[in-house]
């Protein structure tokens, strides 16, 4: 006879950092039967999911579905938005170009773009043309979130948000607690096993120990529940991802820029993140750069530096363990890529939601697709250093997987060959390429007569950029705007 | 631009059938200043016209090279198709329609599936098809195209049902139109580089030699060029789909009905195929020759046909399986040359089709062919081999007959790992191996799984914790509302008639 799986009766989640947080949120609103505890700490600021004050627009969808709702973030936790992240330096000194998101760009556009660029001109100090109303609207200044209900000059701008990692967390906190998710702090002391290769509880110092079904750890790069594990194993890619040192600035000056920055400078990588609580520095390092040339490069002093190792783990999901975030990945912070990933892994998870017997396969299968995410990660990272300066300022790398074939066909022929899970869709990968400076091909059909409809696209893309800038106001307005005390309603 | 100075690459394809003309046209018209194409074929060789039924993929590849829809189903006899109606596969007396859409909607995270399975268990269900718009309309004997924005109206796609025979001349006269360079002849002698074994010329009968840089090799079963002249390795698929002959036998229609949808019934050494065309109706008898001998098989394709035949039974014979390259040296398999899948899913079309358009992205800049370019290619030709091979396999795979010798082996064969660990995963938790490149996504499976009686012992946990009563209501209020789009939507036959007269008018 057939029936549904019997639901998890408890679920523990390890690590209450913003990811951990948000997962039990997740997990309790999936399961209202079933009671969610988030035990443990605020992790370390090597866990970058836990501190990134950013992510990508999965994210937002992972909000709408969750209930956590975007005024809120805006209002009450520092919100911002990103349109788009400028890349500077990668291709060569000088070199400059744009990720925005989304599928938005004509591919007609995409072809013209990369006969104009691809054909060997020498990248310009003068303008080029934008690749995306996106970058138009950041360039400008000007954008507010569209409503979503309406059809408006805005409605197919993605965008990313941005907050003050501390106060989402905070408001997190308050979801989870509305919600009726537990919470014990204290520090694990062990691990008891359980039939088979399962945990059976954990043990609080102090404090006994909490039985659970399942596990969910999201404390960060020590993984303190999976790497207990018996089968736990890392891959290792360090020969592919070059940094060994991240240096984090505390907050700088407040700034409200549509766009955050990847730059390449000579001592590494430096990203610079936006916001209404300040502009967020790091700088990623390989391990012969001296801390003094990493503090002056980074401009601005480090409230904390991390070693990095990078690498996966073999299998995010072992037993009754699954991790999500750092506790799978460790790898340098440029852009969002820590939380995105975890923010999928954690949607990924809820697709597919065990019962208290947990199925082989449903463990093969999620670990599949995960790994196929980390690796897509790997893959997007890597790229950065497979640029013409990346290998110049960190010498060259390994490139892991199928991206050396994937960086052959997009210079040969502009195309990006399909794999599945990527963290961008093959219009992003193909944006972060020409913005890192790869210089891309044409794809045989724009050798041909396709000279018309690039010009029927370029008048089009004008007009809708036109459009836009005329219906988006100032940022910094519509930002106050939201701020006004009057209209700010109760959380 | 450039590529004036570049030297056209001389692309020649042999053979006239659905494939060449397919190839030929598609190249034409998308490289005009990359290639020039000649096409070799033979009246004394016949063409197999297989794929009358097709996927709606064919929809984007017509559009793409401009062709008008119109036209095109006129030419071609064509009518609609909104799925595949599958008879007898998991049991005698069953039947379920895998529809170009989608059942129910997610809800929660949680796919419709896991929802339908709670109602099941309860006894509160309707049959799956009947949350699905694209299977009630089928069902109904109504179309119309699906509406563009994300309403249900949108949740279905379509393709068609045209006849073969026709598709090929028709491709071939808009071919011609734009410059493709059609040789009639017999090739006798294929002349090779010493140095690199590439193929320099085809020789015909009649003395005529066609010098190429690339070949397109579209001479079906033959294979006359991959895999006579360059050998490239066969993979044999015959142990997990021994059907290796049709019987084909066109009749009149039988009703005034005309079907939106193909009609694949379970035979004892096979399956019968009804296509419904406009002016006729396609059948055919797909058997295993070695649990059915031909004449055997064209009494029972005489018998079971419901029209008035139109023609004697014709015997097609084939080969599961595919090249273990469809690209070597250079020359390209496309359609049969490269492999072969039988017709249940209506496949055939659509691997010449996905050929052609992995061939036109990778196609060979500068004038020489790419080591890279061709791995790349012949990566994704296998692997969307594989993954509908899998698919045709679970309808055999997946049932309870054991009526003939013919179910029986296929009911108790090995299948690939590949679908082994998709059929654990589907028995155990209720899930579906996620993938989004290739053919046939969640929905398929879950038609065919459900459709032929494989349900899985335990589903998601979260469609029993909600209240029952609403549950069984929203799924009312789903087949209510279907009901009363298919109920706003014209009859087949009578929309057909309504484009034919919309077209008469413009003409």
């Amino acid at each position: 006879m057939i029936a549904p799986r019997e639901p998890l009766r408890r679920i523990v989640v390890v690590g209450g950092g913003q990811l951990g947080v948000l997962a039990a949120i997740a997990l309790r609103r999936a399961l209202p039967v079933c009671q969610v505890v988030v035990v443990g700490q605020l992790p370390s600021p090597a866990s970058f999911a836990d501190w990134s004050p950013t992510a990508l627009p999965f994210t937002n969808k992972l909000h709408d579905r969750l209930g956590v709702a975007e005024d809120a973030i805006v209002l009450r936790a520092g919100g911002s938005h990103r349109l788009v992240t400028r890349y500077l330096g990668w291709g060569g000194e000088g070199q400059a170009g744009v990720l925005a998101y989304g599928e938005t760009l004509d591919p007609v556009l995409k072809t013209a773009f990369a006969r104009e660029w691809g054909g060997g001109r020498p990248l310009p100090g003068g303008p080029r043309p934008a690749g995306s109303v996106a970058e138009v609207l950041a360039d400008a200044g000007r954008f507010a979130p569209p409503p979503p209900d309406q059809q408006t000059p805005l409605s197919d701008i993605d965008y990313s948000l941005r907050w003050n990692a501390q106060a989402y967390r905070g408001l997190l906190i308050e979801h989870a607690q509305a919600l009726g998710v537990d919470y014990v702090e204290g520090e694990i002391d062990r691990v008891e096993p359980g039939e088979g290769d399962t945990i059976r509880a954990i043990g609080l110092a102090g404090q006994g120990e909490i039985e659970a079904d399942f596990f969910v750890d999201c404390s960060g790069p020590q993984a303190r529940l999976l790497a207990s594990h018996p089968q736990f194993a890392m891959v290792d890619w360090s020969a592919s991802l070059p940094t060994r040192k991240v240096y984090l600035s505390g907050p700088g000056a407040p700034m409200a820029a549509l766009e955050d920055r990847v730059s390449l400078l000579a001592e590494g990588w430096l990203v610079e993140i936006a916001g209404r609580d300040g502009l967020y520095r790091m700088l990623g390092t390989s391990e012969e750069v001296s801390r003094d040339a990493a503090l002056q490069a980074l401009g601005a002093p480090a409230a904390a530096v991390v070693a990095l190792e990078p690498g996966r783990v073999a299998a995010p999901w072992l037993g009754n363990v699954v991790a999500l975030g750092d506790a799978t990945a460790r790898f340098e912070p440029i852009g969002p890529w820590h939380l995105d990933l975890a923010h999928r892994q954690l949607h990924l998870l809820l697709e597919m939601l065990p019962g208290r017997q947990i199925e082989p396969l449903e463990r093969a299968e999620y670990n599949r697709r995960s790994v196929l995410m980390m690796e897509g990660v790997h893959e997007t990272l890597a790229l950065h250093f497979a640029s013409d300066r990346g290998r110049a300022v960190f010498g060259d790398r390994a490139l892991p997987n199928r991206l050396g074939e994937v960086i052959d066909q997009c210079r040969r022929r502009g195309r990006i060959p399909f794999r599945e899970e990527q963290p961008l869709v093959p219009q992003e990968q193909f944006a972060l390429m020409a913005a890192l400076g790869f210089k891309p091909g044409l794809p045989p059909v724009a050798r041909s007569a396709y000279q018309h409809s690039e010009e029927r696209a370029k008048e089009g893309f004008a007009a809708r950029s036109t459009q836009a800038l005329q219906f988006a106001p100032p940022y910094e307005r519509w930002l106050a705007s939201m701020l006004q005390p009057s209209r700010a309603p109760a959380g | 631009m450039g590529s004036e100075t570049a030297k056209r690459l001389r692309v020649v394809v042999l053979g006239g059938g659905t494939a060449g003309w397919m190839t030929a046209a598609g190249i034409a018209r998308l490289l005009p200043d990359l290639a020039n194409v000649q096409l070799v074929e033979s009246e004394d060789i016949g063409i197999v016209g297989v794929g009358e039924a097709t996927l709606p993929h064919i929809r984007g590849f017509v559009e793409r090279l401009g062709i008008d829809e119109a036209a095109f189903m006129k030419a071609t006899h064509a009518t609609y198709k909104l799925g595949i109606d599958f008879r007898d596969f998991g049991r005698i007396g069953e039947s379920y329609i895998h529809p170009f859409g989608s059942f129910g909607e997610e809800l929660r995270g949680v796919g419709f599936h896991h929802y339908w399975l709670e109602l099941h268990r309860q006894g509160l269900a309707r049959p799956l098809g009947e949350y699905s718009l694209a299977v009630a309309a089928a069902q109904a004997n109504r179309f119309r195209p699906p509406s563009l924005d994300s309403s249900l109206g949108s949740t279905y796609g379509y393709a068609y049902q045209f006849d073969a025979t026709l598709f090929g001349p028709f491709m071939r006269e808009f071919g011609v139109s734009i410059g493709v360079e059609r040789h009639e002849g017999v090739v006798t002698s294929v002349e090779r580089d010493a140095e690199t074994g590439d193929v320099r010329a085809l020789c015909l009968r009649d003395g005529q030699r066609i010098e190429g840089d690339l070949f397109v090799d579209c001479s079906g079963f033959r294979s006359v060029l991959l895999g006579q002249e360059l050998a490239v390795d066969w993979e044999d698929w015959i142990h997990w789909l021994p059907c290796d002959r049709a019987a084909a036998m066109p009749c009149t229609h039988a009703t005034e009905d005309l079907r939106p949808y193909t009609t694949a019934t379970a035979m004892p050494a096979g399956w019968r195929w009804q296509i419904p065309l406009q002016h006729r109706m396609g059948n055919g008898y797909v058997f295993s020759s070695a649990h059915l001998d031909e004449d055997a098989a064209c009494e029972a394709i005489r018998t079971s046909a419901e029209g008035t035949p139109l023609a004697e039974p014709r015997i097609l014979r084939f080969r599961p399986g595919r090249r273990a390259q469809s690209w070597s040296h250079n020359v390209i398999g496309v359609g049969l040359a490269s492999g072969f899948l039988e017709p249940l899913e209506s496949t055939s079309i659509y691997l010449a089709q996905m050929a052609i358009t992995y061939l036109i992205e990778l196609f060979p800049q500068d004038g020489t062919i790419d080591p890279r370019d061709r791995d790349e290619f012949n990566r994704m030709v296998d692997m969307e081999y594989d993954r509908v091979r899998d698919f045709l396999i679970l309808h055999y795979h997946a049932t309870t007959r054991d009526d003939s010798e013919f179910w029986n082996h296929v009911r108790t064969m090995t299948v690939p790992d590949s679908l082994a660990d998709k059929l654990e995963l589907w028995r155990k938790a209720g899930r579906i191996e996620k993938y989004s490149d290739g053919l046939f996504y969640d929905a398929s499976w879950i038609a065919a799984y459900v459709g032929q009686g494989l349900l899985p012992e335990r589903y998601d946990p979260r469609p029993a914790l909600g209240d029952p009563a609403q549950l069984a209501r929203a799924a009312e209020r789903l087949h209510e509302a279907i009901a009363q789009e298919v109920a706003a939507m014209p009859d087949h036959r009578a929309f057909l008639l309504r484009e034919a007269a919309r077209i008469a008018e413009a003409a």
